[in-house]
């Protein structure tokens, strides 16, 4: 039941700064990201070009197509819910994709939206009744949903192939066997996906959102739809998500119940915890971070698990708000030089 | 006078406990109602109920001659039925102008797609909602701080904000829980003419408070409840004459008011 007598009084750590400083401020900080996400694009752009490794061109693609997956469960946290069946959604989308491709032969564009369609349909089905739970309860049960799913595909064996997956699927058209041609295209889709999430979390949708997650009877009482606006978000999230594991089946080539499981749903929620969860940079950065860190720890394979717990926990207890908020220590500590 | 607010056998039970039982009241346009009682007696249940955030047990409320007993708080404020909440619930990150922005969104959200792609119409929803947001800041007298964190500023700053937050969704009908609870006098004397300035507006007022003089020296008509039943009801005067209000529950507190 709703308790009305928990309300807390929020108080914030900064105190009032002059509106016409902080006006200059921001546009400073504007320039600096705009440059910076400049930088960060042109560095994907030339990447295959500034050497011949075949594996660091993989790795790029990996990278480029789990950034959909974490951008897209970052746009689910900003509404105030931790999802952990985020990897579910994406095998539905592979799943569903792949047999359209290989079962109907119907053509790559259309069999990619049936996939993000079937994720989005499941979205719609079980968010409204989800997302109605807070926390630790949404986190459980999102969990639980997510191993269902996997669940599934393990024992649907005529349709999924059950735990051996589904060999030689095709890429996505011929053009795009070339790794180069895949890496740009999975760029492509990467970006378009940041910009839309962008776009989102920019516009009075994002306003809302916020609004919803900071406090959400607040928000209600100010006549905003709030689980509406969590359900229609969560919708496109796993949509996004569907699009995601259809990328990633048709480069492997194949696709197995293996990669859906928790600890790949796990692992997009770790990449908004490291990256940071307040802003969309946050999970870009955990997108790296997280695609490289285990391909670096290869050589230790006993000690790779090992390793990359200390590490997550040491940047987890060390930076609550995530390697971003490592930028926004280094700035204050140049600024108080500075002054 | 219309009635803009009816509320009939209102009643709400957690568990065995008859939070609040069988109450009715109403409030007429552009009226100042209080509703009063001591800690616990079942206002914020009440300001719950008719506000939709917790559905009643049985009872009827009506808005606007329109049955919306149950109905989801964000359908109420879209009707002009917008409340406060008793601690102070502001988005204390946010400055106050963010605040005010986003209590406002019924005139600032244009839609899904349209906000998206940021349409004329976007563009004409988000001026009449800067325009509001200003005026109402103004009149307030908080453009001063507009640019302030709410988290930082003083209790009443934040008390008043709550108010200007429910008031940018333009309602017809506001209910104020417990607006002065934890201020100094002078600060309660400030949210009393507040809200006065408020009904100037056309808006019709209903507000909770435990003190008696408060509630008397603003409201038009005061409803007393103790135990989640109504004890009272009437002109602030008669109230208070009330041999049962005195007994019952204003006792000792009246006496020790008048005392001063
Ligand atoms: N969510 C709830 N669950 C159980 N009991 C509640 C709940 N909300 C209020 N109550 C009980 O209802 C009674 C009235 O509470 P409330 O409406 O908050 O009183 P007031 O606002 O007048 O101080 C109290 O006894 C309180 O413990
Ligand atoms: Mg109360």
């Amino acid at each position: 039941m709703t308790d009305t007598t928990s309300e807390t009084v929020r108080v914030g750590e900064l105190g009032p700064t002059g509106a016409f400083e902080r006006k200059a401020q921001d546009a400073g900080n504007h320039r600096v990201r705009n440059l910076l996400i400049l930088a960060f694009v042109a560095f994907a752009a030339l990447w295959p070009l500034v050497h011949e490794n075949t594996f660091l061109l993989t790795m790029g693609t990996l990278v480029a197509l789990s950034v959909i997956g974490a951008t897209s469960l970052h746009l689910i946290i900003r509404t105030g819910h931790i999802s952990f069946a985020h990897a579910g959604f994406m095998g539905v989308g592979a799943y569903v994709c792949v047999l359209l491709v290989m079962k109907l032969q119907l053509p790559f564009a259309v069999s990619l939206a049936g996939g993000a369609a079937a994720a989005a349909a499941l979205a719609l089905l079980i968010g409204p009744v989800v997302l109605r739970l807070t926390g630790k309860y949404f986190v459980l049960v999102t969990f639980l949903l997510g191993e269902i799913i996997r669940m599934v595909f393990v024992e649907w064996t005529s349709m999924t192939g059950g735990s051996n997956g589904i060999f030689g699927i095709p890429a996505p058209y011929p053009a795009l066997a070339e790794p180069h041609a895949f890496y740009y295209f999975a760029l492509a889709a990467a970006l378009l996906c940041v910009g839309f999430c962008a776009r989102i979390l920019t516009s009075e949708v994002g306003r809302a959102m916020d609004s919803v997650r900071e406090s959400e009877r607040v928000a209600q009482c100010s006549g905003i739809p709030a689980l509406q606006l969590k359900v229609t978000i969560f919708v496109i999230a796993c949509a996004l998500a569907g699009v995601h594991g259809a990328l990633l089946a048709h480069f492997l080539h194949y696709v197995d119940p293996s990669s859906f499981g928790m600890v790949d749903s796990l692992n997009l929620v770790v990449m908004n915890v490291i990256g940071g969860m307040n802003h969309l940079i946050g999970p870009i950065i955990g997108s790296v971070f997280l695609t490289i860190l285990p391909e670096l720890l290869r050589g230790y394979v006993e000690l790779q698990r090992v390793i990359f717990g200390i590490i997550l926990i040491v940047v987890m207890a060390a930076l609550p708000g995530g390697i971003l908020e490592l930028t926004a220590r280094v700035r204050r500590l140049l600024a108080s030089r500075r002054s | 006078m219309s009635t803009l607010l009816q509320v009939e056998g209102l009643t709400r039970v957690y568990g065995g406990l008859r939070a609040v039982g069988d109450l009715s009241f109403s409030v007429g346009q552009n009226e100042i109602l209080g509703l009063i009682g001591p800690n616990g007696a079942g206002k914020t249940t009440v300001v719950n109920l008719v506000s939709g955030v917790v559905k009643p047990s049985a009872g009827r409320v009506a808005f606007k001659n329109e049955d919306v007993t149950g109905m989801a708080p964000h359908l109420l404020a879209r009707r002009g039925l917008v409340r406060t909440f008793q601690a102070t619930v502001v988005y204390g990150d946010r400055t106050v102008r963010e605040n005010a922005m986003r209590g406002a969104y019924l005139t600032l959200y244009p839609g899904f797609v349209a906000t998206l792609f940021d349409t004329p119409a976007a563009k004409r929803k988000r001026e009449a909602a800067e325009a509001l947001v200003s005026e109402l800041l103004d009149w307030l007298e908080l453009t001063s701080v507009a640019d302030t964190i709410a988290g930082s500023m003083p209790y009443g700053y934040q008390k008043t904000l709550g108010i200007v937050i429910a008031l940018a969704a333009r309602p017809s009908l506001i209910l104020l829980d417990e607006p002065v609870a934890g201020l100094s006098a002078h600060e309660t004397d400030q949210v009393r003419d507040t809200i006065k300035r408020v009904r100037e507006r056309g808006i019709t007022v209903v507000v909770i408070d435990h003190n008696m003089r408060f509630i008397s020296g603003l409201c038009d008509r005061v409803v007393v409840i103790a135990h989640g039943q109504e004890l009272a009801q009437g002109a602030p005067r008669d109230v208070l004459r009330d041999p049962k209000v005195i007994e019952a529950y204003l006792g000792k507190s009246y006496a020790a008011a008048r005392a001063e």
